[in-house]
């Protein structure tokens, strides 16, 4: 019964992470058109636009923090792993379990901090200070939620190793890692 | 706190949270708002928001998507690879000559990028692969990539040169002007390695390993086209800056539509190879930007903290003989970027140290160009050092943190040794710009 | 120790010229005070990011700030009448009576005031000016010219018929030497010095785009509030030394900015005619309801302007 629910809870998180790292890379052809976009419209047309600089600067932001749970669910993130793989599996738990609480403790202050920035941003009206001068709330309220994925992401990560350390058996079987190419 | 014991205190977290495997950006971000938390309170959590908002909102950075996309789409798309198995069919008889064409491509790289991240992070993904899978040595490839990528500094454009101009009111055009004689230096002393080192340890640099060995004619004809084209692209992207049309920044983004209409020519479009690209992109942004979020972090907390003051003490009355002093400096600038990262190296180094080279009767522009050099050797020095992240990220799963490491030594001596020859010989440095704007 | 342990931070890099102002600031509020104020100063990417001073106030994260209003146009809007509208006075006398007699003051106040921070005394700084790579013959040759300026004066360079375009300041460089742009304001003369422009553009226009400018100092209401009465009294008495400190030595700054530009090349479009000065005028002034229509402190600052 508590495996199951364990399971399910991890299930979902990592389906949840995955649809939404999987979704902002789709910002990225959109990133490259916008600025590309911003070169045509100044040298061609002598038109620069007043919203690409701006905007393309909010879809790397998107891309950039919002990426950040699928990263660590594809233990992408860099490392230092030299003591690191020399350790037994259980050591290598036990590392994750320490470096895991740490990640959730700066998680957790990033969304404080932002929530207070965020009900700040729509109390006042606040916005980039270009000539587009585009509202930013929706920047705070998106490092809550990369914020609340990693966290999530880290919670689910975290369940699995100590599972392993109390059963010895893992939470989930998971097939051999495979890359975004299926090679 | 005193800010000596403080640092050591920070120094001791990155050690340890390093040693337990954990991410590097939210482990510096986290030990810097955990020990924040314990000497100044909660008050500290106020500098996340600016530190976001600033690095997020840094058009210099976004480079660093931009020209990743660019070159995953090259790589993904073959045409990336055609461009090395071209180089391949021409000069593969030369042992070591494809890790040369890689110093040449990652050269070209650095002529379009002004920061250290985007330079290292496009190599990787365009040169990379091709060297591994010919079976070259993984320590000589990755070294080749670390030490080229790392040009995108010192080859003009170059942001921190443009900073460093800028904050200790010296000229830019003599600053560009003047890192050109060491940046061929570095480049010939690259290349004169990687013969040397493959002549000694043939086993390094296979020969004849990769595919151009079973090519019939006709796939021989369109590999040599394609890689031709693909050479044009990056003289197109190059062309888009000098010409005035984009930005460096920008210019990233001219070099993906090239790309992607490269690919739709070359019949090579594939959606799913589009899409791999525009996800492996994100991961890296995201994995670069993370660090870069955390780091900043750190070392706003550690300048809020008067990091700044203990250089500065450090500085005063050496009582040494002027060249000991010019040592000392470059030393404190090594040791700082254990810890902080380039921008930050150049904004708090170059208005402390310059005014006292100039009273030693040296050229600013000559030690600005010293300062590139430590940035550049510093950002590759473990155990902490972006270039080294930057190139774990871009590199294959079953390259370790320790293989970096190892694959940097010989490089960072050849860069050592272009340092010391700038420090002894300032006629180097000074000649081109002397000889050009008088 | 201190009674007060306070972080200054700046909009210069240590070492400018400006910088050290700010420095001296520092040090006087801590001399004046006898030492029950310590104020560890700040300079430009120390710790806090020159656009973040002002947030980083308002939360506590810093004690004081002195920013360049136009980089928070969006979180405070009335920064951007405060520094000097395109088409306003340079002349030091009238701002001095426009802040302190004609109602600025108040009104900035509870602006300030209404985010949690205490506006003190205004500093006049050197007005902003454009550096084009091609002479301006008259106001025509603006038409169809890449100009990189900021928010208000994008605004005002498009009204002459030129192309406002978006840049990050350490593309300024590279940009004007290639030719992405044609020109570029800086945020004053030796801003321009400093930014080694003239090297790429050689033309300055002789109209500045706004008079002088006034950049705030201000400090977060709850470390204010924490001061006793002849602490305030200090830091606000330190506070005006050091806006006149400012004023007498931008001027000398300038023309030593101007005197090192011109051993470079730089050279002086030619004067304008009366007729190109009138369109500049009404280039800038246009631009006065704009801003009163978007926010309630921008208006009653706009509504004194235009009763002088
Ligand atoms: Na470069
Ligand atoms: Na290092």
């Amino acid at each position: 019964m508590i495996t199951a629910t364990l399971k399910a809870y991890c299930a979902s998180v990592n389906h949840v992470v995955a649809f939404i790292g999987q979704s902002v890379s789709y910002v990225m052809p959109m990133l490259a058109f916008v600025v590309a976009f911003e070169v045509f419209a100044r040298y061609f047309l002598n038109k620069p636009t007043v919203w690409a600089y701006d905007l393309s600067l909010f879809m790397a932001g998107y891309i950039a923090a919002l990426g950040g749970a699928y990263a660590q669910q594809k233990k992408a993130h860099i490392n230092v792993d030299i003591l690191y793989i020399a350790v037994s599996a259980n050591s290598k738990r036990v590392f994750n379990l320490l470096s895991s609480s740490l990640a959730i403790f700066f998680m957790v202050v990033v969304i404080l901090i932002c929530t207070e920035k965020f009900n700040e941003a729509v109390e006042f009206n606040y916005r980039r200070f270009s000539e587009w001068s585009p509202p930013m709330h929706h920047f705070w309220m998106m490092l809550i939620v990369a914020a609340s994925l990693m966290i999530l992401q880290f919670s689910s990560d975290m369940l699995e190793d100590l599972y392993h350390l109390i059963t010895g058996r893992n939470l989930i079987e998971r097939a051999e890692e495979t890359d975004a190419d299926g090679n | 706190m005193e800010i000596e014991v403080l640092t050591g205190i920070l120094l001791l977290c990155i050690l340890v949270s390093f040693a337990l495997g954990a991410p590097v950006g939210l482990a510096l971000g986290g030990i810097a708002m955990a020990v924040g938390y314990s000497t100044w309170g909660e008050g500290i959590f106020n500098i996340v928001p600016s530190t976001f908002e600033s690095t997020l909102f840094s058009f210099v950075l976004l480079a660093i998507p931009l020209y990743i996309y660019m070159g995953q789409l090259l790589t993904r798309s073959g045409i990336g690879d055609a461009m090395f198995n071209a180089s391949q069919l021409i000069i593969g008889r030369v042992r070591g000559s494809l890790a040369i064409s890689v110093v040449g491509v990652c050269s070209m790289i650095g002529a379009m990028v002004g920061i250290i991240g985007a330079g290292i992070m496009t190599s990787g993904s365009i040169a990379l692969k091709p060297m591994l899978q010919r079976g070259y040595d993984k320590r000589l490839a990755l070294g080749v990539i670390m030490a080229g990528g790392g040009l995108g500094i010192l080859i003009p454009p170059s942001v921190p040169m443009i900073m460093f101009a800028a904050t200790t009111q010296n000229s830019v055009g003599r600053m560009f002007m003047a890192a050109l004689v060491p940046a061929v230096v570095t480049i010939f002393m690259l290349v004169a390695y990687i013969v040397v080192s493959c002549k000694l340890n043939p086993e390094r640099a296979p020969l004849g390993t990769g595919q151009e060995a079973t090519m019939t004619q006709k796939e021989k004809m369109r590999t040599l086209r394609d890689g031709l084209f693909s050479v044009l692209l990056i003289f197109a992207v190059l062309g888009s800056i000098i010409s005035g049309m984009a930005t460096p920044t920008e210019s990233g983004a001219i070099g993906v539509v090239g790309a992607v209409l490269l690919a739709f020519f070359f019949k090579r479009f594939r959606f799913g190879m589009f899409r791999a690209a525009g996800m492996e992109t994100a991961m890296l942004v995201s994995v670069a930007m993370w660090i870069i979020m955390g780091a900043t972090l750190f070392s706003n907390f550690h300048l809020l903290m008067g990091v700044q003051d203990m250089v500065a003490g450090f500085t005063e009355d050496l009582g040494l003989p002027p060249l000991g002093v010019i040592i000392v400096l470059q030393l404190i600038m090594l040791l700082l970027g254990f810890i902080i990262d380039e921008f930050i190296i150049v904004l708090m180094c170059a208005p402390l140290f310059t005014p006292i080279v100039v009273e030693l009767g040296y050229d600013p522009i000559w030690f600005g160009i010293l300062m590139i050099l430590n940035i550049e050797i510093a950002v590759q020095t473990p155990p902490y050092g972006f270039a080294l992240f930057y190139l774990k990220g871009i590199a294959p799963p079953g390259v370790t943190m320790l293989d970096i490491y190892k694959s940097v030594t010989p490089f960072v001596l050849i860069k050592l040794s272009v340092l010391i020859l700038c420090m002894l010989f300032p006629e180097a440095v000074m000649w081109l710009p002397n000889k050009v704007m008088g | 120790a201190a009674e007060h342990n306070w972080r200054f931070a700046n909009l210069y890099t240590r070492g400018t010229a400006f910088g050290e102002v700010y420095g001296n600031l520092a040090k006087n509020i801590e001399e004046m005070s006898g030492g029950r104020i310590k104020v560890k100063m700040m300079y430009a990417g120390e710790g806090v990011d020159t656009r973040g001073i002002l947030g980083a106030v308002k939360s506590g994260l810093i004690t004081m700030g002195a920013t360049f209003q136009p980089m928070n146009a969006g979180e405070m809007p009335a920064g951007i009448v405060e520094v000097g509208l395109p088409g306003g006075t340079a002349d030091v006398g009238k701002l001095s009576v426009l802040f302190h007699e004609k109602g600025f003051d108040k009104v900035l106040s509870d602006a300030y005031g209404s985010q949690g921070l205490v506006w003190l005394d205004p500093y006049i700084q050197p007005p902003v000016y454009l550096l084009t790579k091609k002479p301006i013959n008259s106001v025509e040759d603006f038409k169809g010219l890449k100009l990189r300026a900021p928010g208000a004066y994008g605004k005002f360079v498009r009204n002459l018929g030129a192309s406002p375009v978006s840049l990050t300041w350490s593309e300024i460089y590279t940009g004007l030497a290639t030719g992405v742009i044609d020109g570029s304001i800086g945020s004053n003369l030796i801003d321009h010095r400093d930014g080694n422009h003239v090297e790429v553009a050689k033309y300055m226009y002789r109209l500045p785009l706004a008079g002088a400018q006034v950049l705030p100092v201000f400090v977060n209401q709850k470390a204010w509030n924490k001061l006793p009465k002849d602490l305030k009294a200090i830091v606000k008495a330190a506070t005006a030394v050091h806006a006149r400190e400012q004023m007498t030595k931008s001027r000398l700054w300038e023309s030593e900015a101007i005197a090192d530009m011109e051993s470079k090349g730089m050279k002086w479009s030619p004067v304008p005619s009366d007729a190109d000065k009138a369109v500049w005028s009404k280039a800038g002034e246009s631009l006065w309801d704009e801003y009163a229509s978007q926010d309630k402190y921008s208006k009653q600052l706009i509504e004194i302007l235009k009763k002088q």
